[in-house]
């Protein structure tokens, strides 16, 4: 199963069947930057694991308290990214049709995981509260909705009108990935105009603080679909060294200059209350001025693009040290299964969550939860691949 | 805490239908004006009476046509209005329904905002209240934005209100809060921390702010925690001159004296849809009690009025 990436013929085309690429071949083109993405992703997974487990010790030293953006932007950047290597395929030769057909079947499979996922959410918080004896547990996470009006709540999570809460970034992954066929049309057709649109839509969504409503439970989507596609746009635009991503290559000492001085404010910013911007006392369109997840802010977009700038060719160099490979090896696996992982890793920070509530306050506790959870990761990331060479 | 006095029912309804009267004459007369109970249940006849005793309309009204304030409460949630609230001015509201009928509140709060253990969404108590201000103030246009979410501490509260206020602009806030603070054993000065500076923030803004009381729970009824957190919001309530419904006392003098009438779910500490019909009635009344408090400004303002 394929998040957002490659089909699994593409990449055993590339990769030499167990995963890990020789030294020569990671110096060659495609396969280096398409390895530096799942590279990442790997990261990002395991980011999102510990960032989902409130009040864990090592949330605190997670990327997200050093800047404004966190591993949500590079994740949905990354996925950008690997639907340009599918839309750019020369071996796929994808005609409207079978793209229309190839990317709707992706949308689909992670609408079943991410049913899959929640249900099993809700499935533990029950177990819990009924070995726990306590109500409470039925309240997380936006969870009572279910437990309390089954009727209309189930509808919700059929349409994607209900979330979890830590559950709400695979539905804006499937309306991304659903209107993705468009993205690549459009792309085809000019990609300064795909560009344009993305960019209207944002403006738009931002300036009118437009989002979509969640139901049965009044209230509006955590990720905004309508201002993360910019997100994705970019990281699709920027994938491969033409056009944009050309312009950006060309210029990268100049874009890491400029970096600097907006990752160091963005450090000073989180660090100190102080110059957090107030939404409350910005002009209007306030989202414009503030650094709110929900609208992906062009403070967080453009945190994100400077830590990017920062971070890309970090993992080729890297590489060429010997010490440096089973790190990379080992993100890059959880990358390649990154649908399988990142489902493993939402009910595994739920269930890290309520090992917490049983044996709250230690840090031995919190180290069983990190390791478990890397471990069941990084086992299913290698049954997944084990299990296609059978 | 306040006295913990149980009225007999008929010297209950005597004494709402003469604070009732007393408000009717405070209000210079605009119950005159109001309009007919309509579909409202109307189990206590007497508390209609100062209807009648109202002087004729001579004054401008300071807001649009108020209805009568003891209809908002139904006979099984009626408490004296002092045990609910003591008025404090809404200013921006009043200003706003001068303007035009058009009111945007803001609910943000805990599992009492959300409606945990109503059979429903449209029980919880911001739905409910919605239809209360908008059956008992004919042609007002209220728009009831829900942002509760169950479980949460006012820290948490207080930067989603941040963020909704700057979205939404409500014209008042009403924020529940401090259950899941006395719970969880957050230090009380923290607390009455974060909740000055977020109600600063938003009366600077403008924006009216009401405080909504502690669930009222026996089981915490001694609980030293659960009293403090009680005392400091009562407290900063004073302080800031804000309007604060003392739900834990209203629910209270209700449960006292109604003790088979059951407002709890079954886990015994949320509402069930009774309960929060409660709650949507005494906030409606705390709120309209305080729109009466504004003086006459002078020159009356022309022009049409519905």
């Amino acid at each position: 199963m394929w998040f957002f990436g490659r089909s699994g013929e593409e990449q055993k085309k590339e990769r030499i069947p167990s995963g890990r690429m020789l030294p020569k071949e990671a110096g060659r083109g495609s396969g280096r930057l398409s390895n530096e993405v799942d590279f990442w992703r790997g990261f990002a997974l395991i980011i999102i694991f510990i960032n989902h487990v409130p009040g864990i010790w090592f949330e605190n030293y997670t990327p997200r308290n050093i800047g404004m953006s966190d591993s949500a932007e590079l994740f949905v950047f990354l996925a950008g990214f690997s639907l340009r290597y599918l839309a750019d395929s020369r071996t796929e030769n994808l005609t409207p049709v079978r793209l229309f057909m190839r990317l709707e079947g992706r949308a689909f499979t992670l609408y079943t995981a991410h049913i899959l996922i929640t249900v099993l959410a809700l499935a533990m918080l029950a177990g819990a509260a009924l070995w726990f004896e306590t109500s409470l547990l039925l309240e997380w996470h936006n969870a009572r909705a279910f437990f309390q009006d089954t009727v209309a709540t189930i509808i919700g999570i059929a349409l994607l009108s209900h979330h979890l809460g830590y559950f709400d970034i695979l539905p804006l992954y499937i309306v991304l990935l659903t209107a993705s066929p468009f993205v690549v049309l459009l792309y085809r057709f000019s990609p300064a105009l795909l560009l344009a649109i993305s960019i209207a839509i944002w403006t738009v969504t931002l300036t009118f603080a437009f989002n979509i409503p969640t139901w049965p439970v009044e209230n509006r989507w955590f990720f905004n679909p309508l201002a993360w596609q910019l997100c994705f746009v970019t990281g699709f635009l920027l994938a491969k060294p033409v056009g944009p991503g050309r312009w950006a290559r060309d210029n990268l000492l100049w874009l890491r200059l400029a970096a600097v001085p907006i990752l160091i404010a963005g450090l000073i910013i989180k660090m100190s209350d102080a110059y957090w911007p107030n939404p409350l006392n910005v002009p209007w369109p306030e989202m414009f001025f503030v650094a709110n997840k929900t609208f992906l802010t062009p403070m967080r977009l453009v945190h994100m693009l400077a830590l990017a700038a920062m971070i890309t060719g970090v993992f080729a160099f890297a590489y060429r040290f010997a010490f440096f490979r089973p790190l990379g090896d080992y993100f890059c696996l959880l990358g390649r299964n990154s649908l399988n992982v990142f489902c493993a890793g939402s009910v595994l920070s739920l269930s890290g969550q309520i090992v917490r509530f049983a044996a709250p306050g230690s840090f031995l506790t919190d180290l069983g939860v990190l390791l478990a959870g890397i471990v069941v990761m990084s086992a299913i990331a290698w049954a997944n691949e084990w299990r296609t060479r059978l | 805490m306040g006295k913990r006095v149980a009225y007999p029912s008929v010297t209950r309804t005597i004494r709402i239908a003469c604070l009732a009267s007393v408000l009717g004459v405070l209000t210079l007369g605009h119950a005159a004006n109001a309009q007919e109970p309509g579909g409202q249940p109307s189990e206590q006849p007497g508390q209609q009476a100062p209807q009648g005793n109202t002087p004729p309309l001579v004054i401008e009204p300071i807001v649009p046509p108020l209805p009568n304030s003891a209809i908002i409460m139904s006979v099984q949630c009626a408490v004296p209005v002092s045990h609910i609230a003591a008025p404090a001015p809404l200013a921006r509201m009043a200003e706003q329904l001068e303007k035009k009928q058009q009111l945007r509140i803001l609910a943000i709060g805990s599992s009492s905002t959300w409606g945990v253990g109503a059979s429903g969404y449209k029980r919880n108590y911001p739905s409910q209240l919605e239809r209360i201000l908008e059956k008992n103030w004919k042609g007002l246009d209220v728009e009831i934005i829900n942002r509760g979410v169950s479980g949460e501490l006012a820290a948490a509260t207080a930067r989603r209100l941040i963020d909704e206020a700057a979205l939404v602009r409500p014209d008042l806030v009403l924020w529940q809060l401090g259950t899941n603070d006395a719970l969880a054993r957050i230090p009380a000065a923290d607390f009455a921390l974060t909740v000055r500076k977020t109600v600063r923030m938003l009366r600077q803004k403008n924006m009216d702010v009401v405080l909504v009381g502690l669930q009222y729970t026996p089981r915490y009824a001694r609980d030293d925690h659960y009293v403090a957190i009680r005392n400091i919001l009562k407290e900063i309530a004073t302080q800031e001159g804000l309007l604060y419904v003392r739900r834990y006392q209203a629910m209270e003098v209700i449960a006292r004296n109604k003790a088979n009438q059951q407002m709890m779910a079954e886990d015994n500490f949320h509402l069930n849809d009774l309960g929060y019909q409660c709650m949507a009635e005494h906030v409606a009344q705390a709120v309209i009690g305080s729109l009466f408090l504004r003086k006459p400004r002078t020159p009356p303002r022309s022009g049409p009025r519905t």
